[in-house]
């Protein structure tokens, strides 16, 4: 093989899923009466933002080469602390700050700040005191959502104050505010993953964690970092979903995790560590939007998008496995 | 040669019940190349580790450069000057040749106030480092697990010959090299002990002993079972230290080099 073919060849395999993204428009727009045109596409952008945001911090963390569970119930936490402080109905203590603007940074702040705490805490187990990631993140699934439940005695909060609702519902060039939230966090992670230091030694981290603890990386700093992004990040996918549903309710999210999952593996993501970039999970998370939008469009019932997902995730892992068997003929 | 750069003194290291080093004490001078011998399990890379940060002793002292060590991590190692080569590959695969390279101390320049990775920078270096070794890889560019073994030693090699620092330790840094790149290897080894670093090398391969050390230390059971300077002995004699069918400690085969 020339050079020059396998260059292409290794682009192609490294953009994968930009492209299966790209056939999959092509073949809805040519078959789905209805689906090609702009507003369909803007939906497609808009239903991503809170799974794309929410997708960034698991992924950095399994790129890392450990696992976080906890993102959906840190989301839901984050959202309800929202939902409670500053919804109107409901449980909601309705709380008004002057100017009113204030509650766009308080909330987030709020809900940043419970995020990154409950990242630091499972970053703490899994780093300090050497526990499992996939069991400490577990059990943080399961007692974040629990505090999700018990902090709401089960019920909702509604009507969030307007100031926030205006950044679900003002548009630009047909696109809410909250979806260029999403896409700026895809760009701005992007960046760090591939240009700074901090990225750099993530991935080292992730294939190969002693060689990058020899060389004098400071993984454990590195690695604490990361879980409180992760945290960090869940929590702004969850300020996020509490602006776009106007609230909070106690089972906000659920399912959201598995979403999150198949984004990032779908995206070029090895659960292995260290293989992955974020613009291949931000195309995952589009590709199982413009999925969902299509599966609505075609009147077909919502049950049968987990069935799909479901096997888009099998595919997925299946390409990954095809991807490397060609990736070996081609060393 | 007569500075010495760093002084062990009684260093032991327990795991649990056992004990793999049970008082190691030897010096390495300035520009001076040690080979440290030893049969499997003499207690040779438990050695190795201790000095580059990786594991902490469980007793006694080293003395760098007249001052106190006690490195707790590889960084503080690193920071003090010591470089270290490991027997198992310490590559990230995952990665290219020049990420490789730099880990740890990866060049940035500044944009917009934000510290970003200086990749062109960084790929000359690389470049130009790898051309006075004369590596020859086929891109820089190539991620790492797509190189063949004796290419990922080399780049191992040629990092440590670039950063030098003030001494190498070397675990077994040929096992994956053919005959023109060890050749080359000892050469490089040369080279930097003449820059006035200290080298520690660790090999099982006593030809590659003669060939480049000034002085051989013999690790058995968890002491120095000798410590003979390279001209006063041969390697019957260091065979025999290693199995510890001589002596210890008595420089065996005294004028039978010379």
């Amino acid at each position: 093989m020339s050079p020059r073919q396998r260059k292409v060849l290794e682009f192609v395999l490294d953009n994968l899923v930009w492209f299966m993204l790209l056939v999959v428009l092509a073949i809805f727009s040519a078959t789905i009466p209805n689906y090609f045109q702009p507003g369909i596409f803007a939906n497609v952008i808009e239903q991503s933002s809170v799974l794309g945001v929410m997708s960034i911090g698991l992924a950095l963390v399994i790129i890392a080469g450990h696992m976080d569970l906890s993102v959906e119930s840190v989301a839901a936490l984050s959202a309800m602390a929202t939902g409670i402080l500053f919804a109107s109905s409901g449980i909601g203590l309705g709380i008004t700050l002057t100017p009113g603007w204030l509650v766009v940074p308080v909330s987030l702040v709020i809900g940043l700040a419970v995020g990154a705490v409950i990242g630091a805490l499972n970053g703490y187990l899994v780093i300090k005191i050497k526990m499992n990631a996939f069991i400490v993140t577990l059990s943080s699934y399961i007692w974040v959502r629990g505090l999700v439940v018990a902090s709401s005695g089960g019920r909702s909060a509604q009507n969030l104050a307007p100031d926030l609702r205006f950044l679900g519902i003002q548009r630009f060039l047909g696109i809410p505010l909250t979806a260029y939230i999403a896409i700026l966090c895809f760009v701005g992670f992007s960046f760090m993953m591939a240009k700074t230091r901090f990225g750099r030694h993530l991935i080292m981290i992730g294939g190969n964690e002693a060689a990058a603890f020899r060389a004098g990386i400071k993984v454990d700093k590195v690695l604490m970092i990361a879980f409180v992004l992760s945290g960090a990040i869940a929590a702004l996918a969850g300020w996020i979903l509490a602006i776009r549903t106007s609230g909070a309710t106690a089972n906000l999210g659920t399912g959201l995790l598995f979403n999150a999952f198949a984004a990032v593996v779908i995206g070029g993501v090895s659960l292995k560590g260290g293989v992955g970039a974020l613009p291949g999970v931000y195309a995952g998370v589009l590709l199982l939007s413009s999925i969902n939008t299509a599966i609505n469009l075609m009147g077909l019932p919502a049950h049968y998008t987990q069935v799909i997902h479901g096997l888009l995730v099998l595919a997925a892992v299946l390409l990954d496995t095809l991807k490397q068997t060609i990736r070996k003929r081609l060393a | 040669m007569t500075e010495p750069l760093l002084v062990l003194d009684n260093i032991t290291k327990n795991y649990g019940a056992v004990q793999a080093l049970q008082g190691v004490s030897f010096s390495i001078a300035k520009g001076e190349v040690i080979a440290l011998l030893g049969d499997n399990g003499a207690g040779k890379s438990t050695l190795v580790k201790i000095i580059s940060g990786g594991l902490e002793a469980s007793s006694g002292s080293m003395t760098f450069e007249g001052k106190e060590f006690r490195p707790k991590s590889p960084s503080q190692a690193k920071a003090a000057g010591i470089e270290t080569v490991y027997q198992d590959l310490s590559l990230c695969t995952n990665v290219d040749v020049v990420a490789n390279f730099f880990m740890g101390r990866e060049l940035t320049k500044s944009m917009l106030g934000i510290k970003v990775l200086d990749e062109k920078r960084m790929e000359e270096q690389v470049a130009k480092a790898m051309a006075n070794a004369g590596t020859r890889i086929p891109s820089l560019r190539s991620k790492v697990e797509h190189l063949s073994g004796g290419q990922r030693q080399a780049i191992e090699l040629n990092r440590f010959v670039h950063w030098g620092g003030k001494l190498v330790l070397l675990d077994e840094p040929f096992a994956a090299l053919g005959v023109e790149q060890t050749k080359r290897g000892l050469e490089m080894i040369r080279q930097v002990a003449a820059q006035g670093i200290g080298v520690v090398i660790i090999t099982h391969i006593m030809q590659q002993a003669f060939q480049v050390a000034d002085r051989m230390v013999v690790i058995r059971q968890g002491v120095v079972a000798g410590d003979v300077p390279r001209k006063q002995t041969n390697a019957d004699a260091v065979i025999g230290m290693i199995t510890g069918e001589t002596l210890a400690g008595t420089g065996p085969g005294m004028g039978a080099g010379q």
